[in-house]
């Protein structure tokens, strides 16, 4: 069974849960239950109440259950900090469920990324780009892009396609360090 | 509709045109940027707000392919005439929330057959386009917010981040910042057992569910507004196709439930839509939550064919001149306006438009 939430490891841990006929199920792997903050990649493996005592006493009340992280409300904030473009601090943000400035993205990332995994399941943007992006950044998308085309190929067994898009990325990938 | 997967599996080229069909009453599509180098609204001082709202304003005067816009700052308009916006244009009544430091860009469309095109300015986000249309128009509205995105980025630059795309004050509208969402009218599904299952698979795919009004408004009159939330990790063809095929499931979806209805209790169903009848002949008040639950099922009952002595009616134009403020505004009510002054209208107007011969 794969991963509820990556969508792509094999998820290891199943949980189901029964709630007044309410039946809920959830398939996660290790590395995915590592970024949901309940618990580290090393207890996961270690003691399997604990991790059911800290899932089930997080979700207590909540009847989405894991999905509830799908806001900033839900931000862990051990050490407050504070942006330094925008002085927007961590507790504000959690407070108001909204970012200071483009600035808090790149700052915070680490927090911010369980989070924003859990609410999209993706963490690639795939959509358009400003017209006015530089040529760098234009060209290491269209190589995003091709590589994940080429994963498809390949997983169609459509090997000739496959090899002209590795050789179209090896020429775009030759271009950037140009 | 037990599997999930349904709502995705129509065939968006073969969509085309919706129009005419009553379920999908109307769509809007919106797109959130934010100025590169600023900080978004929720951190600006008011000050910084007003700035900005004045640097996009006479950014957008200096672009000539622009369509015109009449521009507001919503701290200057009345009570009534910030309504009739958020009702003409279908804006989230979260936007009037706060009035200081916030504007809206309205291009005048006479007819509510038009598309609808507004630009918000510092709400979340410091530009928020939005067009509203009737019927099912998710490729002709998208059209148009990204011609009207392009001409801004021909003079303004957005804040972007190449992992997590267009970035936002929210991080649940990363990515393309785009949502697309409709007002669908379905009066058997709501009534019918299969509800919950209906809703929960719509959640499944990634749409999240609200009243008409705005995010946390209730469903009344068996309206509900269906937009999509995922924002990151697909391009935005995607999301519109998406959108297009689960218009046409929830079309099936409510078709087969109406069905089912006849089969099952057509007797029941005529009974409601006669005493719905009867009380919008004959109430002489009406609040506005009242009228729309009875005209949603005398609209279900024109379109089973199973009432009589109605005038076929458009339900989306209708909610709309029944609204509060098209009232007040239309009847030119002055002073102080009680409810009740309000109510009276409305029934006298539903009657005049609908059920007198």
């Amino acid at each position: 069974m794969i991963c509820d939430f990556c969508k792509k490891n094999k998820a290891t841990i199943h949980l189901i849960r029964v709630q007044n006929d309410n039946v809920e199920k959830v398939n996660i792997c290790a590395g995915c239950a590592g970024d949901f903050s309940f618990f580290s990649e090393e207890d996961f493996h270690k003691d399997l109440t604990k991790i059911l005592y800290k899932i089930f006493k997080a979700d207590e009340g909540r009847p989405n259950g894991i999905r509830e992280l799908k806001n900033l409300k839900n931000l862990e904030v051990r050490k407050n900090r504070s942006c330094s473009f925008c002085n927007m601090d961590l507790k504000n943000i959690k407070k108001l469920g909204k970012m200071g400035c483009p600035n808090c993205y790149s700052e915070f990332k680490n927090i911010l990324l369980p989070i924003i995994k859990a609410i999209h399941k993706n963490i690639e943007h795939k959509g358009k780009i400003p017209e006015n992006t530089t040529g760098q950044i234009k060209l290491e998308k269209s190589i995003r892009d091709l590589r994940n085309r080429l994963k498809r190929e390949i997983f169609v067994e459509n090997f000739e396609e496959a090899a002209r898009i590795r050789d179209e990325i090896k020429q775009l990938e030759k271009n950037i360090y140009e | 509709m037990n599997d999930s997967r349904n709502f995705l599996s129509g065939n968006a080229s073969e969509i085309g045109n919706l129009d005419g069909n009553s379920t999908i009453l109307s769509t809007r599509i919106a797109i959130a940027r934010n100025l590169a180098n600023h900080k978004f609204p929720s951190s600006s001082s008011l000050d910084e707000r007003n700035q900005i709202i004045r640097t996009i304003h006479d950014c957008m005067e200096g672009i000539e392919q622009l369509p015109e816009f009449h521009f507001h700052r919503l701290s200057r308009l009345t009570r009534v005439q910030r309504q009739m916006i958020l009702d003409d244009y279908q804006i989230d009544e979260d936007f009037v929330s706060k009035l200081s430091g916030r504007a809206i860009l309205l291009s005048p469309h006479l007819s509510l057959k038009d598309s609808a095109i507004s630009i918000l300015l510092c709400w979340d986000d410091h530009i928020r386009i939005q067009v509203s249309s009737r019927g099912s128009s998710i490729k002709e509205g998208y059209a148009i917010t990204g011609k009207m995105e392009k001409l801004l980025e021909s003079r303004l630059s957005f804040s972007f981040d190449k992992e997590w795309g267009y970035l936002t004050a929210n991080p649940a509208n990363l990515g393309t910042a785009l949502e697309v969402s409709i007002i669908t009218h379905l009066p058997a599904i709501a009534i019918s057992p299969e509800i919950a299952d209906f809703i929960k698979n719509l959640t499944k795919v990634g749409c999240s569910i609200s009243g008409f009004s705005g995010i946390n408004s209730e469903i009344i009159g068996n309206l509900f507004r269906i937009s999509s939330s995922k924002t990151l990790g697909k391009s935005e063809e995607e999301i519109v196709e998406e959108m297009q095929a689960i218009c046409l499931n929830i079309i099936e979806e409510e078709e087969n439930s109406r069905k089912k209805l006849v089969k099952k209790d057509l007797l029941g169903a005529k009974d409601n839509v006669y005493r719905s009848y009867g009380l919008l002949k004959y109430a002489k008040i009406l609040s506005f939550d009242e009228a729309l639950e009875l005209l949603s099922i005398l609209r279900l009952g024109l379109d089973l064919g199973i009432v009589e002595k109605t005038r076929d009616f458009d339900l989306f134009e209708l909610i709309n001149i029944i609204s509060d403020s098209h009232i007040i505004s239309n009847f030119e009510i002055e002073g102080p306006v009680s409810d009740d002054d309000i109510d009276l209208k409305r029934a006298d107007l539903i009657r005049e438009k609908v059920l007198e011969e």
